[in-house]
């Protein structure tokens, strides 16, 4: 411990001889790495996976059941509500759930001034497969239609005042809702149940009512919906049940290789029979993506993000090889206290401890630079791309990586230089 | 103690081969001081490097206490110069950023040994050149001829057995000079072995034994003389 302490003041007296030049290395460094943290911050948050455990048991099924002929037609990725009732008809997933979103306006009595909603209308499944937590309450029981509402903890704090408020009455757009539950703190990042939308990197919506509740009360979807035929995709409460209106996203559970081998057999034998029963021309064309791929397989990933990450990762580079020549000259101008020491008889390899103690307190300069750059960085990027703003945090696996990153670039920097200084002719330097 | 046999060194450029070292045969016994002469450019360094590992040497042996440094991986070289050789050179090399204490504890960090024991050699070597009570200066607060005599505590702070020393009072005047001598005098008789370079005749008379280099070879007045040798 002694000898490191002594390692860690050989660096700060090496560092107090010639600071700027060592500002300027840090600052580089800290400048390459602050906006390659601002990027990766971003690039990590939008792929990483909300539900580690669960997201390849949970599949997205689509359909080519169209009333119309393609032959290299994806098959949409909204269900009709009569061919979500055909794949309910299978007891093989252990759970599912469809499901679509839509906007309202929320109130406590009709003196109170609305508040816009996001609504998610769906069923019971939803809170289950995606592991949504509740503070107070519990998900309606069943499928059935019924005036009942989950609100999300800040909306419940923001109507209500407090959470505790299961069993109170508010305004859904001027219909009275029961609160049944409210959650606890949760936000799914990203949002992959939304992913067909290129919703998955909004947050998750205020309320949540019950699927059929939505159909009764007609609310229309906000985001995808097709029709075919004469359908009319306003006549929701009416037609929306009885005809081609595509717009629910469906989720089933698979948790086992043999539960999604048997579903996807189930799906063949289903476009089968609809297609022998003449309600689709198309060829069989049945798609089961895992959660896990469910932003690739719409192509939702953020290009842009992609771009920068190129353009920061070129830019680190850069910084790094400017930094290791500024590093360089330091280590040259201290080449002869590194002869001195190995004539005195320091081995090579305790050299290289003293450059690890370096590397150690670069580490710890730079780090604090990048991460104020980064932080600038990632105010920067939410204020070019608002969308991307709840991606801008940094959690401790995140942080761990950033510090790895930090310390084998430090490292990098430190290496060559240290080699060239204690591989340097000792008897020459020591005269110089 | 140190024998070289047949030892050569040759400095290569692309354009020229410069031998610094030709066919060398020398044998310097324990507590021997032995001044190294000869004109500039005539390799007195070069052999003090070669002996005090510094510098490789091309062709010959070099044994030093019978085992030969030839082969040595870096850790055992270093390893060597710590426990055996100490340095002293022309131009004091002091870290000017540390005390003088600091300075002395240099050697004996890579050595292993613990921080009472360091301070205690070094304040003991500090007394023995009379600057103890200078220890927590800093090199730039000394004379030249006081600068040395620290550059003399650390190197014999690590109690080696051999000491060489580069002309270690070129920089110096004539009566920083002779108390450097003089301590190395002292030291000498302590049973330290000195190999020391110098330019200077009258210094190299108070050595026990003189060899001379002229074009990277010894002078026949120099070869080895046993009864030249002065017993510690």
């Amino acid at each position: 411990m002694e000898q490191i302490l002594y390692y860690v003041k050989v660096s700060w007296v090496s560092i107090k001889r010639a600071p700027l030049p060592y500002a300027l290395t840090v600052f580089i460094l800290s400048l390459g790495l602050g906006v390659f943290f601002a990027n990766a911050t971003f690039y990590y948050q939008m792929n990483s996976d909300p539900l580690p455990h669960k997201s390849d048991k949970l599949f997205f099924p689509m359909m080519l059941l169209v009333p119309y002929e393609c032959a290299d037609c994806k098959p949409p990725s909204v269900l009709s509500y009569a061919n979500v009732q055909k794949l309910k008809s299978s007891d093989i997933p252990s759970a599912e759930a469809a499901m679509y979103s839509s906007d309202g306006y929320l109130r406590l009595d009709s003196t109170q001034l609305p508040t816009p909603v996001n609504i998610r209308l769906t069923e019971p499944d939803f809170f289950r497969m995606l592991d949504v937590p509740l503070l107070h309450g519990a998900i309606w029981p069943d499928n059935k239609s019924r005036q009942d509402i989950v609100l999300r903890k800040a909306i419940a704090l923001k109507i209500f005042g407090s959470t505790d408020v299961v069993g109170k009455q508010l305004l859904l757009d001027d219909r009275s809702f029961a609160v049944v539950a409210v959650l606890d703190d949760w936000q799914m990042l990203p949002r992959l149940y939304d992913a067909n939308n290129g919703n998955h990197v909004d947050e998750v919506e205020d309320v949540y009512i019950p699927l059929e509740t939505g159909y009764d009360l007609n609310y229309l979807s906000n985001t995808q919906s097709q029709t075919f035929d004469d359908a009319d995709y306003r006549q929701l409460a009416t037609d929306g049940r009885s005809k081609a209106m595509h717009q629910l996203q469906y989720w089933v559970q698979l948790d086992t290789p043999a539960q999604q081998q048997a579903y996807v057999q189930f799906m063949t034998n289903l476009a089968e029979d609809e297609k022998k029963a003449g309600r689709h021309p198309s060829p069989v064309n049945n798609q089961l993506p895992a959660m896990r791929d469910i932003v690739a397989y719409f192509g939702g990933e953020s290009g842009d993000i992609k771009a920068f990450a190129l353009v920061t990762l070129l830019f680190l580079v850069v910084c790094l090889f400017n930094a290791s020549h500024l590093s360089l000259n330091r280590y040259l101008s201290n080449q002869y206290e590194f002869s001195l020491r190995r004539a005195l008889g320091a081995s090579r390899w305790q050299l290289q401890q003293q450059m690890l103690a370096d590397v150690l307190l670069m580490t710890l300069f730079t780090i604090s630079g990048a991460l104020l750059i980064g932080f600038g960085g990632t105010k920067l990027m939410n204020y070019l791309w608002p969308i991307n703003a709840l991606f801008a945090r940094w959690d401790l696996t995140l942080m761990l990586f950033l510090l790895a990153i930090t310390l084998a670039s430090s490292y990098l920097v430190t290496l060559y230089p240290a080699l060239r200084a204690s591989f340097g002719a000792l008897n020459q330097q020591l005269k110089e | 103690m140190i024998q070289l046999k047949n030892l050569s060194k040759v400095f290569r450029t692309e354009l020229i081969e410069t031998h610094a070292l030709r066919q060398i045969e020398l044998q310097v016994n324990e507590g021997e001081f032995v001044a190294l002469t000869g004109p500039s450019g005539s390799g007195k360094s070069t052999l003090l490097n070669v002996l005090g590992t510094l510098e490789h040497f091309d062709e010959g042996d070099y044994l030093l206490d019978g085992q030969s440094v030839r082969g040595l991986s870096d850790r055992q070289l270093s390893a060597l110069r710590n426990e055996k050789i100490g340095f002293i050179f022309q131009g004091f090399n002091l870290i000017k950023d540390y005390s003088l204490l600091d300075n002395i504890e240099l050697p004996l960090r890579y050595r292993g040994i613990s921080a009472s024991e360091r301070k205690r050699r070094a304040l003991e070597a500090l007394e023995l050149v009379g600057l103890a009570a200078r220890k927590d200066y800093h090199p730039s607060q000394l004379s030249g001829g006081q600068q040395q005599r620290v550059a003399i505590a650390r190197a014999i702070a690590g109690q080696p057995r051999i000491l060489l020393a580069d002309e270690p009072t070129g920089n110096l005047d004539s009566l920083m000079a002779r108390q450097v001598m003089e301590l190395l005098e002292q030291i000498n008789r302590q049973g330290c072995t000195i190999l020391m370079v110098t330019h200077d005749p009258d210094q190299a008379r108070r050595a026990s034994r003189q060899v001379q280099i002229v074009d990277g070879q010894l002078s026949d007045a120099a070869m080895y003389d046993p009864l030249a040798v002065k017993l510690a």
